[in-house]
């Protein structure tokens, strides 16, 4: 841990005002109730003070090293006292001797200093002791909001990767309102309905594997975004229209699984839910300079609101092909007359 | 008996159907009418004086719950909705129903016999709205706009297009770049729904969207006021100032 008064400006200043200030006091009592002249007064508090200021920095290490333990503390106790006597030994001969080289030829100082030795190493004892309370309690307040920060992060780290998993699941309006729908047209048109359950049992199977990280043609990729928008189109009616295509050799590349989803889903999502007008989804595909490039467009309305979430799907989908071809692969967005256009570039597989 | 006239708002076909199909079922149910949106259904609610009304809560434009806070003739409102994210599971132990999607001609049954006890014992139906507007508080999802009606007109706006809000009693006057509307709302629900990273209220009468702020300029003594980009003036308090210096870091 870093020291808390020579790292911090602030507190180092408040620090040496307290020992100032105790040195001016010394001072005063010296003049007024032991009558030496100003300048020993002022030599012998400064001197014996400034001495003790620096050495009272240094105590700040024993104490970080020796473990305050509630049991008996007969290890950290005696370690104190050790430490505590070096201290006020080394203190207490190095201001006795440069006191008595500067005024030792006065006889009644000369006698104060060596009168006054065991009361100044009583008080040395008691200043480590304050010294050693204000460290561990400083050391104390830092490892309670360092544990503060810690858990903080952890919580964050926990719904981030809950956030992810949710991610990665299936809308559950999309499923439930699906569900809905086949319940509503088992009365009315029960082969509509079974051929809903179909397209559904499909998108959900190949949902699943999204897990597993797998690459797989663009055509079976496409045919399960057809299931998706085909169970939609029951939902929406002349709300959504939509084409997806693949020509000549793109259908046969090879693509992560589940990479178009969060796209299309996010036409739903942006367009119809959120539109009284027709939406139109259309997807194409080319190959580019050794690059696959799939492009979904859809039209919106302008006025609505910015929803909570957007973009989080994009931002998946951009990191999951960064990660797949080591940054060789990505997706760009724009807005274009009222026109979303999302475009992936994937390197082909040859 | 006398019929329960019943209204379905409701945006996607098959379930329009469905509901329309369990309604045939109830004899005691008429049904005056089917919309596909919260604004032809609202316009249909003020016409034709339904005394429930089937609504889906999620819906383009205008939800369910935006629906209700524009409504003078109220209503008894049966929800449906295919997921509970929108806070419906605070209506649990009110008088308030609610079908979650997919639902079963029984469980329509229950909640219409429920509906018929209430109608048919005078049940106070005016509590209803106070209670679903007051676990719409209490929810804590952010709202992106704010739907009011002005000389008859019905208005959506975007959160992003709101300027400032100003206190006015029991209502709330929301500013946006060149127009300004009443709501009967309190500030401290559009404190603790709004955006907080756009909104900050400033003052206790004044709540402003910061990326909408021009300049900030002394007023008097000790008092600073924002000029905003539409030229509006927004008075801050000193706590006002301590969060906006704060937000904007300067």
């Amino acid at each position: 841990m870093s020291h808390p008064f020579t790292t911090q400006r602030k507190s180092l200043i408040i620090y040496s005002l307290v020992w100032l200030i105790i040195a001016a006091i010394y001072t005063v009592v010296l003049v007024f109730k032991k009558e030496f002249s100003l300048t020993i007064s002022l030599t012998e508090a400064f001197l014996s003070n400034i001495t003790y200021g620096l050495l009272g920095l240094i105590i700040w290490y024993p104490t970080n090293y020796i473990p305050f333990k509630k049991e008996v503390p007969v290890y950290s106790i005696s370690a104190h006292i050790a430490a505590g006597l070096i201290i006020i030994f080394t203190w207490l001969f190095a201001t006795n001797g440069l006191l008595s080289a500067l005024f030792g030829s006065d006889p009644i100082y000369n006698n104060y200093i060596q009168t006054s030795f065991f009361w100044r190493g009583f008080v040395g004892g008691m200043i480590y002791l304050v010294l050693v309370l204000i460290y561990y309690l400083i050391a104390y307040a830092r490892s309670l909001r360092e544990k503060a920060q810690n858990e903080e992060k952890l919580r964050t780290l926990v719904k981030e990767s809950e956030l992810n998993m949710l991610k990665s699941q299936i809308n559950p309006h999309f499923l439930f309102n699906s569900l809905n729908s086949i319940s509503s047209l088992i009365i009315s048109n029960p082969d509509e309905a079974r051929e809903m359950i179909i397209r559904l049992s499909e998108f959900l199977r190949y949902s699943l594997k999204h897990r597993e990280n797998e690459f797989v043609t663009l055509d079976e990729e496409i045919g399960r975004m057809k299931d998706y928008l085909a169970i939609e189109k029951i939902r929406f009616g002349d709300r959504l229209e939509y084409k997806l295509g693949t020509h000549g050799s793109c259908g046969k590349q090879r693509v992560p699984t589940m990479i178009m989803q969060p796209l299309v889903e996010n036409a739903i999502k942006h367009g119809v839910y959120e539109s009284l007008e027709p939406v139109y989804v259309e997807f194409s595909c080319s190959i580019e300079e050794g690059l696959l490039v799939l492009l979904l467009k859809n039209n919106f309305d302008p006025d609505q609101p910015a929803r909570p979430g957007t973009g989080v799907g994009l931002q998946n989908v951009s990191e999951r092909i960064r990660l797949a071809y080591d940054g060789k692969g990505r997706m760009s967005k724009r807005v274009l007359d009222g026109v979303f256009i999302v475009t992936l570039y994937i390197p082909t597989n040859q | 008996m006398n019929k329960i006239k019943a209204l379905i708002i409701e945006d996607e076909k098959p379930a329009r159907d469905l509901v329309s199909k369990y309604i045939s079922g109830i004899e005691r149910l008429e049904l005056l009418g089917e919309y596909d949106n919260g604004f032809s259904g609202l316009k249909a609610i003020q016409e034709l004086q339904p005394d429930v009304v089937f609504l889906d809560v999620q819906m383009p434009k205008l939800t369910g719950f935006e629906m209700l806070e524009l409504l003078d003739y109220k209503p008894e409102i049966i929800f449906t909705t295919a997921y509970d994210q929108y806070a419906i599971k605070a209506f649990e132990h009110s008088a308030v129903d609610y079908l979650l999607k997919p639902f079963s001609q029984d469980r329509f049954g229950e909640a219409v016999n429920k509906l018929v006890e209430r109608i048919d014992s005078g049940t106070a139906k005016d509590d209803q709205f106070a209670r679903i507007r007051r676990h719409l508080e209490e929810s804590e999802e952010n709202i992106n706009r704010v739907v009011i009606k002005k000389a008859g007109k019905i208005h959506v706006i975007s959160t992003d297009k709101i300027y400032y809000l100003e206190a006015q009693d029991d209502y709330v006057m929301i500013y946006t770049a060149d127009e300004r509307f009443l709501k009967q709302q309190t500030m401290k629900y559009y404190e603790s729904h709004l955006d907080a990273n756009s909104f900050i209220r400033v003052h206790r009468s004044y709540i402003v969207n910061i990326q909408t702020i021009d300049r900030i300029e002394p007023y008097e003594k000790t008092n600073y006021i924002l000029i905003l980009k539409s030229g509006s003036k927004v008075p801050v308090s000193r706590s006002g100032m301590q969060v906006l210096k704060e937000k904007l870091n300067f």
